[in-house]
């Protein structure tokens, strides 16, 4: 049962800098096979949305929730930090920032300080993950899990007293107090959850990787009745500079495939739930002499819900003919991706406070890409 | 009160378990987890005074806040240069003084780890295999080349005399990162790890970033292999200098980078086809290298230079004021905390370009440093550290384990840092703020259980002599002072001492001074370790 009126927000960051031209493909755009003229995604191949743009045909999973509005994609996206390194890009993104100078807390976590708490469940915000997304520093302690299946003492370890001590030996003012005591909190309210009871509904069918694993403990977090309110977790291997086609064609096969497991999971429960699939850039528009592509910068998006005004590729496509390209050689961002975050917030998590969100950002705050 | 002690196996052996779907599994993430559905359960684990009451009042009003009691200063001094800290290296430290026994250290090759070295060769004979010989059985023996790398790491970290070695060789490693398994990383990667890693962990700076940028195991990695004039790939060439040298804020702009991407066309290697057999080897192709003039970082780079256009780069690289204050934030980082000071940075990094990058002289500065010689308790911990200060404080006398590591395997994939497994080329973090979280802390306190090594047979592959530990301490309060002293080496507060003995009172019904039954120390011990090395204490340093 959904206990507030906000969507559950399930965030997936693609590590690694995804490819956008690959996945959604610009295949009306003829500078697109000029520049890839040998790791391109032919037009005869591509699942055609509007006549210029198609999906890689890797992502057939998903296009039925495209069909059914509840799939939008913002292409020629992402935030315009400028850099081209993995680590600091992603740590700008994280943190909803154009510039290093920006607050080191991160997007989510700030707005999630600052939004009235749903409960006060240690699953508040859940990073299924071996650490804490940075999207989400600043809120007071995200979990981190990184199998929530595997989360857990033996009764006998409880009845030992042995949680207990160490619940007084993590009191406040000693180091580690906060995580200690959300682990112990944690491990309290999960152990009434029973999630190995949860099972996947409606004939939905997780793939068997990493990927569709955490996807299907997400699904399992939203059918408990633990009150999540956010969830991260990660994709990984998406920077492809080699062999693009290849690499591609798995990471988009997992992506797409968890996506709509998931989708078919959650059912109507996905009236009140939304993801978010987004990467830290995008890469080079010209393929390198390695069948890949290297760091580049405009990117794809992925927005999927309920909430969604899906059926639609959000676009202002600055185009691939060498003089429209970002320091002659990427894809422009035409859509700051804290456009679309802002808008997430705004319609369905109650954000009010965008100022504070993302400072220095000023606007526009919506791109049309969800109802209210 | 009864006591009673687990008798029955864990259940899902540990060593059962499908290393090709452990690594499998691994290949694309840093994330093991679920793998320990088939391996560690805690059904078993029955902790030796079970089922009666709550403990240590969990639910009455905290007490007054008190800081945990600050280490030692030969404590901290050997947490921050070791993998744990040991009681026989306590004992050296406390008699000859910290200067005296960091130089020591330091001229590590004085120091005998014949045995452990013998020990390596022999379990884990593919670490010392040439690219050519681990190709003979690729790509079928990738597990078993992962499994023997980390392990063979995972003992130097646990049992070598040389433990300031092996926490450089752990630094530099993350430094030049690479994931073994990459492509042909693992027929690549163990010579890299021997000649470039271990060769240089304490030499030269400018000879460990050479011998870095010529190793074939880096080239494939990032992929400067198929670097060519005609279409120049810039992974390597960005972050040799965000990551190996000057750091992302050294000064470098995206035309730098094309700049040396250019420079290293054509540093190649010998590929699995090469007729002249030495697969592997580093290869330098003239014909596809970019022959016009370069300029990086403001010096030209003359036309016609071919192989040398890279040696300038790191010529110019390796001495750069950049790279020494990067070089010296990255140690005071992973020896002072996590904000190392500006003072300590300053005369690490002025060491560092004075010694023309001398990684001893620069260490001799650091370990000089006020910041280094007077805090103590600054940082967490990482994995790594934990699992072998545990192994190093429960089991300072244990054999090598009768499993050739597969449980500690096992262990570090759980707590999520095994050798040569971060994906990315930037390495393993060592910051708090990315370990020390709540899957991070629950994790460790499940290994805890480790304590109960000689009560659980997946456990018993390594010795702890807790009649050694207690040293004859037969009541409650005696037995947590014992451990205290022997185990944790620090100490505890009273507040902390208190809530121990309310916890073991509350429990048995026995007074904290009333002497206990014949064996029934040993008994108790398993868990006040555990609980011991869960604490804040044992994480700290």
């Amino acid at each position: 049962m959904l206990l507030t009126d906000r969507d559950i927000l399930v965030c997936i960051f693609q590590r690694g800098a995804a490819d956008g031209l690959n996945a959604l493909v610009p295949y009306g755009d003829t500078d697109y096979y000029s520049q890839r003229s040998t790791i391109n995604v032919p037009a005869a191949d591509v699942l055609d949305l509007d006549g210029f743009f198609g999906l890689h045909p890797a992502l057939t999973p998903i296009k039925p929730i495209y069909d059914a509005g509840d799939l939008a994609l913002v292409h020629a996206t992402g935030i315009p930090h400028g850099s081209r390194s993995h680590f600091s890009a992603q740590g700008l993104v994280e943190r909803g920032v154009d510039d290093k100078a920006g607050p080191t807390t991160g997007w989510l976590g700030r707005h999630m300080s600052i939004s009235t708490p749903a409960s006060s469940s240690a699953f508040r915000m859940v990073s299924i993950s071996g650490n804490v997304a940075v999207s989400l520093l600043g809120a007071d302690e995200p979990l981190a899990i990184s199998n929530l299946n595997e989360f857990g003492f033996d009764q006998d370890i409880i009845d030992s007293g042995y949680p207990a001590v160490l619940a007084d030996l993590y009191r406040s003012s000693v180091p580690f107090q906060g995580p200690a005591q959300a682990a112990l909190a944690a491990l309290d309210e999960l152990g009434a959850a029973n999630l190995d009871a949860i099972l996947p509904e409606n004939g939905a069918l997780y793939p068997a990787t990493v990927l569709g694993n955490k996807l299907l403990q997400a699904g399992q977090l939203i059918k408990s009745n633990l009150p999540v309110e956010v969830i991260c977790l990660d994709s990984d291997g998406w920077d492809h500079h080699e062999n693009l086609p290849n690499y591609i064609n798995q990471s988009l096969t997992e992506l797409a495939e968890s996506l709509g497991a998931f989708y078919t999971d959650m059912g109507s429960r996905m009236q009140s739930v939304s993801v978010l699939v987004h990467t830290e850039f995008g890469r080079r528009v010209a393929q390198n002499a390695s069948l890949g592509t290297d760091h580049g910068t405009g990117s794809l998006a992925y927005l999927l819900g309920g909430g969604v005004n899906g059926g639609q590729v959000v676009s202002n496509w600055p185009g691939l003919a060498p003089a429209n390209l970002e320091m002659g050689e990427d894809l422009k961002i035409t859509t700051d991706l804290r456009t679309v975050l802002a808008e997430l917030l705004s319609k369905r998590l109650e954000g009010a406070d965008l100022n504070t969100v993302f400072p220095g950002f000023s606007g526009p705050y919506s791109a049309g890409v969800f109802s209210n | 009160m009864p006591i009673r002690l687990p008798k029955t196996k864990l259940k899902g052996d540990p060593a059962s378990m499908d290393l090709h779907s452990l690594l499998d599994s691994v290949h694309s993430r840093r994330d093991f987890l679920k793998i320990m559905g088939m391996g560690l359960g805690y059904s078993a684990l029955t902790a030796t005074l079970p089922g009666c009451g709550s403990g240590g009042g969990s639910g009455n009003p905290l007490p007054p806040i008190t800081p945990i009691p600050t280490a030692s200063l030969e404590y901290t001094a050997l947490k921050r240069t070791s993998f744990g800290v040991h009681r026989d290296a306590l004992n050296v430290i406390q008699s000859m003084g910290i200067d005296a026994y960091l130089e020591s250290q330091l001229d590590y090759q004085a120091i005998n780890d014949g045995d452990l070295e013998n020990t390596i060769q022999t379990l884990f004979p593919l670490t010392t295999q040439t690219p050519a010989q681990l190709l003979v059985g690729f790509p079928d023996n990738i597990a078993e080349v992962a499994q023997q790398m980390i392990a063979a790491s995972q003992y130097r970290q646990i049992f070598s005399q040389r433990q300031l070695y092996e926490v450089m060789v752990e630094f530099w490693s993350d430094h030049f990162n690479i994931h073994l398994v990459n492509g042909l990383g693992p027929t690549l990667k163990p010579e890299d790890d021997r000649t470039v890693i271990r060769g240089h962990a304490l030499g030269n700076f400018r000879d460990l970033l050479g011998a870095s940028a010529r190793s074939p195991a880096m080239l494939f990695y990032l992929d400067n292999f198929f670097n060519l004039a005609s279409a120049p790939n810039e992974n390597y060439a960005r972050e040799l200098m965000e990551l190996h040298t000057l750091g992302v804020d050294g000064g470098y702009t995206e035309e730098d980078v094309k700049e040396v991407a250019r420079c290293f066309t054509g540093w190649s290697i010998r590929f699995p086809d090469d007729t002249s057999g030495a697969y592997g080897t580093f290869n330098y192709i003239p014909a596809v290298h970019d022959t016009a003039a370069k300029v990086v970082l403001g010096n030209p780079i003359a036309a016609g230079g071919g192989q040398s256009d890279a040696e300038q780069v790191l010529d110019i690289l390796a001495t750069h004021p950049s790279t020494a204050r990067f070089i010296a934030s990255k140690l005071c980082r992973r020896f002072i905390s996590d904000d190392p000071d500006t003072a300590s940075v300053d005369a690490v990094a002025a060491a560092f370009s004075a010694s023309n990058g001398d990684i001893k002289t620069t260490l001799r500065a650091l370990f000089a440093a006020p910041a280094f010689r007077d805090t103590a308790d600054l940082k967490f911990t990482r994995p790594t550290e934990y699992l072998a200060g545990t192994i190093r404080a429960l089991a300072p006398d244990t054999a090598y384990p009768t499993d050739n590591g597969q449980l500690f395997f096992f262990a570090q994939g759980i707590l999520g840092q095994l050798a040569f497994y971060w994906p990315t080329p930037d390495g393993y973090p060592d910051t708090q703020s990315y370990w020390a979280n709540t899957g991070g802390l629950l994790n460790r306190w499940r290994l805890s259980f480790f304590s109960y090594a000689p009560f659980i047979t997946a456990f018993d592959v390594f010795q702890i002599d807790y009649s050694n530990l207690l040293g004859g301490a037969n009541t409650i309060a005696t037995i947590i002072d014992a451990l205290v002293n022997n185990i944790l080496m620090r100490p505890l507060s009273s507040e902390d001492r208190a809530t121990m003995i309310d916890w073991l009172v509350t429990e048995t019904g026995v007074g904290e001074n009333e002497s206990l039954p014949s064996g029934v120390s040993e008994q108790v011990a398993p868990g006040v370790a555990a609980v011991l090395i869960s604490s804040a204490y044992f994480q700290l340093r």
